[in-house]
């Protein structure tokens, strides 16, 4: 199955599966999994990657490149690790601007710490294709 | 100058090491740039964190591109026999120094274009000397042992300005002895190029567009 649109979270996501489009996480933390095939361009507070990303990748904090990893595309960020082995093909703009402050601590029925599934939290309705 | 160099370059069996040295000709390409001036820097080492900290840490932009990897995708474990078939070699194109022209004001280019043979290593120079700027600088590594048929593959990483850690990650062999000769006819529609001795197994240089 891949998800393909525009995804909106306002919370800490995953994707581990195929997403096409774009990923905006303002804010919050993106983890794309060991599993995970995107084509897209990804925004986010943080973002850790693990598995294979095509496309511009901007983290208003850190991007976090695991020795898994493939990435091509272009990176913009404050501060950037990335392990050995790793596959990075782009551009790196590192950007001093100040962090943006996390968000307070969230409400009750929220867990900003606990990544929700890409499912959960898709703005507009993407179009799915199996 | 003269660097520590623990690995043996003739040796045939790949054992993984790292050793440091000291480059001069990183440091005079660093040493190069206008005071104040952010540069824009290719690594064809395939990124690494200590360069792009080095790198960006300076103010620079870093473009990476990791050559290596691509010929290990496109020709399989044997580059010289992969790099033969046409598809093989045009798909390597295809993918490596896919950027506008004049796009950097220096290009690392390591020790890749060894195990190119011609005419891949004709148009790889090519692209290296298109999307490098007018004046803009290439680091270029050669190994210099005239008699060694298979030699290391190095990821490189850069200590400081002045000192390199070179990673082994494969022992293969090369597409050629490159003489200063044989380098000068390869660049020959570059500006200049400025060779450094070495005690070491690796001979350096700067070719300037």
């Amino acid at each position: 199955m891949t998800l393909k649109g525009q995804i909106f979270a306002r919370e800490d996501l995953t994707i581990d599966g195929e997403v096409e489009g774009t990923v905006e996480c303002h804010e919050h933390r993106l983890t794309i999994g060991p599993n995970a095939r995107v084509q897209a361009s990804l925004k986010a507070r943080e973002i850790v990657i693990h598995g294979s990303i095509q496309g511009n990748v901007e983290a208003a904090d850190k991007i976090d490149i695991k020795k898994e990893a493939k990435l091509v595309g272009d990176i913009k960020t404050s501060r950037i690790v990335i392990e050995d082995g790793a596959y990075f093909k782009g551009s790196i703009d590192i950007s001093k601007s100040a962090v943006p402050p996390r968000p307070a601590p969230a409400g009750a029925n929220q867990t900003a710490n606990s990544p929700a599934p890409v499912a959960a939290v898709a703005a507009s309705a993407p179009s799915v294709t199996k | 100058m003269f660097g520590s160099h623990k690995t043996s370059h003739s040796d045939p069996a790949h054992t993984p090491s790292a050793s440091t040295r000291k480059s001069s000709g990183l440091d005079q390409v660093f040493s190069s740039f206008p005071p104040n001036e952010s540069q824009s820097i290719l690594d064809m080492s395939g990124a690494s964190q200590a360069n792009i900290s080095f790198i960006t840490g300076l103010g620079h932009r870093l473009s990476s591109d990791d050559v290596i990897g691509t010929m290990e995708q496109c020709f399989g474990t044997d580059f010289l026999a992969g790099q033969q078939a046409a598809a093989n070699a045009q798909r390597f194109l295809d993918q490596t120094l896919r950027f506008h022209d004049d796009s950097f004001d220096v290009a690392l280019v390591w020790d890749a274009l060894q195990f190119l043979a011609p005419p891949l290593i004709d148009q790889v120079i090519g692209e290296l000397l298109r999307v490098v700027k007018p004046g803009g600088l290439m680091l270029v590594f050669f190994n210099a042992d005239e008699h060694a048929s298979r030699i290391p593959v190095y990821n490189y990483r850069i200590q400081d300005q002045k000192n390199l850690m070179q990673v082994s990650r494969s022992a293969l062999q090369r597409s050629q002895f490159f003489p200063n000769r044989t380098v000068e006819r390869l660049f020959e529609k570059a500006a200049s190029l400025k060779f450094f001795l070495t005690r070491d197994s690796l001979r350096e240089v700067i070719v300037r567009r």
